[in-house]
């Protein structure tokens, strides 16, 4: 499975959300309405889910899926 | 002080979800009280309870936010949409500053808490949810509530033990009644099915033990009683100022017209045997209501099932309503679904509204053989009253009284 597919699936399960209201370039706030408390159990899920080390800081409620998957296959590729 | 007029009714208890099949099996004086089967308990000395089980067939909370929050605020949204159904409210159309929550608890919700202590031990930190420092303390429903409802007036959640949501219904009324607000969500709810809270209380001591007889075992009143059983579920109302219901041309449901609340302080858990300070809380209720003891037509009891609780509920009424308390019907019907901890008032404000308008009083239950010839009580099943006022009673650990006079239009 590609990143992309993987941070969407983790997301929906974790958050209870349709795999379609996860839109590649919408803001996760925007699309989902995420709160704060969500973004720490997303960031958290998405580390274990991948392996790496990642930050709240990176990952915002203003960051889209795009952004997302950019920044994992970034760490992955190091 | 002005009365407030109720409008709107939300129930959910192991005797029903909503109104119409809660009274339906409340008048026909049928126990729900069970084995507990949401946990492996049966080496608590006491081990059944009122459980609710279906509480998602009548629920409309998505998936998403039942992960974030535990079993009592689920009941309280559930008890809160009914209610604002019933009162034909729909929250868009109100100022939300104007509206307010005010409701009670007693022990908090325990079933989100202990799973997440439980992985806080065995992952750490990272085990445990985000959503348990909101889930978890009794102040939650308050907040998901309003949440829920982009709710944003005044609010408060009382916590004083069983007391807990009948205070919370006398502190509301006063509030509306400075004409601080529209209208209140008011009432309360607890979850108490849970291993660490069913530890407590049996801890507490004085819930009955008799677990193979599980609807007989709550016995207020009656010479075999041997405590109470806990049970769980939520009672919510909407209360307005009798003006604004009039000019929405809306039904009213009944009219809180009095409230009185004491302390005993004579013990940490035990109230005082004398019922003295009940007493007070009592004639403040019918003052406040400016009621007679003998318009009272019917009284509902707080009736823990334990010798120094139940005689002292005895001696505060026999020193209000002397030889006239032989006339006016008395019951507990909690000993049909268990004592709702700090819900129990608020539900048993909606029965007596119940009883009220239907002109039937509810039995209680396993009242075989009364310790007191000198009230008359309701047993086995309902009989017949017309009422116009009655008067609630709910009492918390350490004697705390809290009495409320409802009547009807």
């Amino acid at each position: 499975m590609d990143t992309k597919n993987k941070v969407k699936e983790v997301l929906a399960n974790l958050l209870k959300v349709k795999i379609e209201e996860l839109k590649d370039a919408s803001t996760l706030i925007d699309s989902i309405g995420v709160d704060s408390t969500e973004m720490v159990e997303s960031v958290i899920a998405l580390e274990k889910s991948f392996g790496v080390k990642l930050s709240p800081k990176e990952i915002t409620k203003n960051c889209t899926i795009n952004d997302i998957v950019s920044n994992i296959d970034q760490k992955l590729t190091k | 002080m002005e009365k407030i007029a109720i409008t709107g009714i939300g129930v959910v208890t192991p005797s029903g979800i909503g109104k119409r099949q809660f009274w339906a099996n409340i008048k026909s004086g049928r126990s729900f009280i069970k084995e507990i089967t949401r946990f492996d308990a049966s080496l608590y000395p006491s081990h059944i309870a009122g459980q609710i089980d279906d509480l998602e067939k009548y629920s409309h909370i998505s998936e998403r936010l039942l992960k974030k929050i535990d079993a009592f605020s689920h009941m309280a949204l559930v008890a809160a949409e009914s209610a604002l159904q019933d009162a034909g409210i729909d929250i868009k159309n109100e100022d939300p500053n104007l509206v307010g929550i005010f409701l009670g608890n007693a022990i908090g919700g325990w079933l989100y808490a202990e799973t997440e202590l439980r992985d806080l031990y065995l992952e750490g930190r990272e085990g445990v949810s985000p959503y348990m420092a909101s889930a978890w303390f009794p102040a939650a429903p308050q907040g998901q509530v309003s949440i829920y409802y982009g709710i944003k007036g005044f609010s408060k959640t009382v916590v004083s033990d069983r007391a807990s949501s009948l205070m919370a219904l006398g502190y509301a009324r006063k509030v509306l009644a400075k004409n601080k607000l529209n209208m209140i969500l008011g009432g309360g709810m607890e979850a108490p099915v849970t291993p660490y809270a069913l530890l407590c209380c049996n801890t507490y001591g004085t819930l009955s033990k008799n677990n193979q007889d599980p609807q007989g075992a709550y016995r207020p009143f009656d010479s075999k009683r041997s405590g109470f059983v806990i049970g769980e579920g939520a009672g919510i109302v909407v209360m307005e100022n009798i003006a604004r219901v009039q000019s929405r041309n809306a039904k009213i449901l009944g009219l809180i017209s009095g409230y009185g609340t004491s302390c005993d302080g004579v013990d940490r858990i035990n109230c005082a045997a004398d019922g003295k300070e009940l007493a007070r809380a009592i004639r403040m209720a019918l003052n406040d209501a400016a009621a007679n003891p003998e318009e009272i037509g019917y009284i509902s009891l707080d009736g823990l099932a334990v010798e120094l609780w139940d005689n002292s509920e005895i001696k505060a009424l026999e020193s209000v309503f002397g030889n006239n308390l032989k006339k006016i019907p008395v019951s507990c019907p909690k000993s049909m679904f268990g004592n709702l901890l700090g819900a129990s008032g608020a539900v048993d404000m909606i029965i007596a509204l119940k009883v009220m308008e239907y002109g039937l009083v509810p039995p209680t239950l396993n009242l075989d053989q009364p310790v007191s010839s000198g009230l008359n009580f309701v047993a086995k099943e309902a009989k017949e009253y017309k009422v116009n006022k009655s008067l609630i009673i709910s009492r918390g650990r350490g004697g705390i009284n809290s009495v409320l006079v409802v009547e009807k239009v």
